[in-house]
């Protein structure tokens, strides 16, 4: 079941990765002529992959710490809790999706061209003026707020989660799971704050 | 010493035949009443008015009324203190034919002030008294008018404006040679001088020339012409100020747009025509660091006229660092003048326009955001942990 779960989140994902792989494949137009398909489907099967992978490394992170905190109980069990945790998170991917889908049309991509991948600053001038798209940057606020609404419902479940999983106190769970996440989207809001 | 009476009489006879109107002169009644029938038919004076220090000619037409009898005249001249005699009297004996008109021609010259003289003209009779003829002429001084009817509010360097001047002749006499010319440092004038030719008495000419000035400077109006052989001259000056031409075209550039494909910006937008006049051949090209490209190196707009507008694009490449490109927008008058101005046109690699200060303020609002839920839920989990523990 949790596994499910995270499949459904991939597949999310993937839609999601594959509507940005369109501007990623439009931006490149010129230097990869024909490349479309590659981008496409390396943008949306790696956006499924990553899925799987971020769940991997979260049970990993809650795991190590809780250790520090004596856990007892198996890596299993907390994979299966964080995939149960990960739900509200498949919810806050469709609401970036449909985000996406209506700001894509919206949004004006340059195109590198041959002469400006000899140019590193060009290609840094391009993408930066690429996420200052005003269309991008409505995109990208909307995607981090739902993203850090839903990361820390989830964390809210997982902390739970690992209390049971782990046999740790509320205290312990909490630093196990807070910690590591507050982290996170402490980043995602640095991040959204320099764009 | 002995006389010979024969050669005596030889002598006079030899004499005689010499002057015979001399010797036969001798007035009686019928040639005084044939005199009495002599009169001036019309004396002309060209100029027919004159410049206190002017010279000029008086024809004098003599005819003789009588229908079946010559007439002998011996003498004729003409003046006074103020119109001065300035050519020989006729001397000489003149026969006058019947119902015939003889012209006597004097040149003449006069120091006098404005006002109306009386020469007099005398004319001598071989057979009887003198004929005098007051020969009316009027010495006056007014010039030709020289007004300007029509020019510039203000001159602006290196622009062709246009006056127009009127050229008129108060005098009661023609004028002829008038000829206008317009100098004076720093300007160009098309045409330079002006020939209009012959102005009769109460005509005016309008006239047109054109000032190209180079600095703030005064014009010359110099009006030449001659009053008879006497040449005359008017001169005023025009204050060739500059300031800005109230009425000019004003372009004016609009709702840009930028974009960018394959490396090559595209900035679109709309030229507006803000001024009272046409702006000819508007043209919108961007300047450097931007290196235009094809397929819209240059583009031209055409005529604007006033409150009439164009849509424009520009096609260029941009070198990276460059935030803002210059545009130049550029015209003509109906005079071929060129005016150019330059309007910098924000641009990014993705071809919007950005403003950092907004971008900013933009940001803030979600990181806000952001950071209360992170709040609420550190707070909320801190809560919840301590209210366990009690």
């Amino acid at each position: 079941m949790p596994a499910l779960i995270i499949l459904a989140g991939g597949i999310i994902a993937a839609i999601y990765g594959y509507l940005m792989g369109g501007l990623s494949a439009k931006m490149m137009a010129d230097i990869m002529p024909g490349m479309d398909a590659i981008i496409y489907v390396s943008a949306t099967v790696g956006a499924l992959v990553m899925t799987f992978i971020i769940w991997l490394i979260a049970a990993g992170v809650f795991y190590l710490i809780s250790s520090l905190f004596k856990g007892q109980g198996s890596f299993n069990r907390v994979l299966e809790v964080v995939g149960y945790g990960y739900l509200p998170q498949v919810a806050g991917s469709l609401i970036t999706v449909v985000a996406a889908v209506i700001f894509i049309p919206g949004i004006t991509v340059p195109t590198l061209t041959k002469a400006a991948l000899e140019d590193p600053a060009m290609i840094e001038q391009v993408t930066k003026a690429f996420m200052h798209d005003p269309a991008m940057m409505m995109l990208t606020q909307i995607t981090t707020l739902v993203s850090i609404v839903f990361m820390l419902w989830s964390a809210h479940i997982w902390i739970f989660g690992m209390k049971h999983a782990r046999g740790l106190s509320p205290r312990d769970a909490a630093i196990c799971v807070g910690v590591p996440i507050v982290l996170y989207v402490l980043y995602l809001t640095y991040n959204l704050g320099v764009m | 010493m002995r006389i010979n009476p024969s050669r005596i009489i030889i002598f006079l006879v030899l004499l005689f035949s010499i002057l015979p109107g001399f010797a036969l002169a001798y007035a009686t009644p019928e040639s005084i009443v044939a005199a009495g029938h002599v009169y001036v038919s019309r004396a002309v004076y060209d100029p027919g008015a004159f410049f206190s220090g002017d010279t000029g000619t008086v024809t004098v037409y003599v005819t003789n009324g009588n229908a079946n009898q010559s007439i002998v005249v011996n003498h004729a001249t003409i003046g006074d203190k103020n119109i001065r005699l300035t050519s020989n009297s006729y001397e000489t004996s003149a026969n006058i034919g019947p119902l015939q008109t003889q012209t006597f021609i004097f040149s003449v010259a006069t120091d006098a002030f404005e006002g109306t003289y009386y020469p007099i003209f005398s004319l001598g009779f071989r057979d009887a008294e003198s004929l005098y003829y007051p020969a009316v002429v009027k010495v006056d001084n007014t010039p030709l008018d020289l007004s300007v009817i029509d020019k510039p509010d203000t001159f602006t360097q290196g622009k062709k404006k246009t006056i127009n001047v009127l050229v008129a002749n108060p005098r009661n006499n023609n004028v002829t040679n008038v000829a206008l010319e317009v100098t004076g440092e720093g300007i160009t004038a098309n045409p330079e001088r002006i020939f209009i030719g012959e102005l009769g008495t109460k005509a005016k000419v309008p006239v047109n020339v054109t000032i190209t000035p180079e600095k703030a400077t005064t014009a010359l109006l110099t009006l030449s012409y001659d009053n008879g052989d006497n040449p005359h001259k008017k001169t005023m000056e025009l204050p060739i100020t500059f300031g800005v031409d109230k009425k000019q075209a004003d372009p004016v550039i609009s709702n840009v747009q930028v974009t960018s494909e394959g490396g090559v910006y595209h900035v679109t937008g709309d030229v507006n025509n803000a001024g009272l006049e046409t702006a000819n051949t508007v043209m919108v090209t961007a300047l450097a660091p931007a290196v235009p490209q094809d397929p819209y190196k240059t583009y031209v707009v055409g005529a604007l006229k006033p409150d009439d507008f164009g849509s424009f694009e520009v096609t260029f490449t941009a070198g990276p660092g460059n935030t803002s490109i210059p545009i130049e927008l550029s015209y003509k008058d109906t005079d071929g003048n060129i005016y150019r101005s330059v309007q910098d046109v924000k641009i990014s690699a993705s071809g919007i326009s950005v403003s950092p200060a907004v971008g900013s303020s933009s940001n803030m609002l979600p990181v806000a955001a952001a950071i209360i839920i992170i709040l609420i839920f550190v707070g909320g989990w801190v809560y919840y942990l301590r209210r366990n523990k009690k």
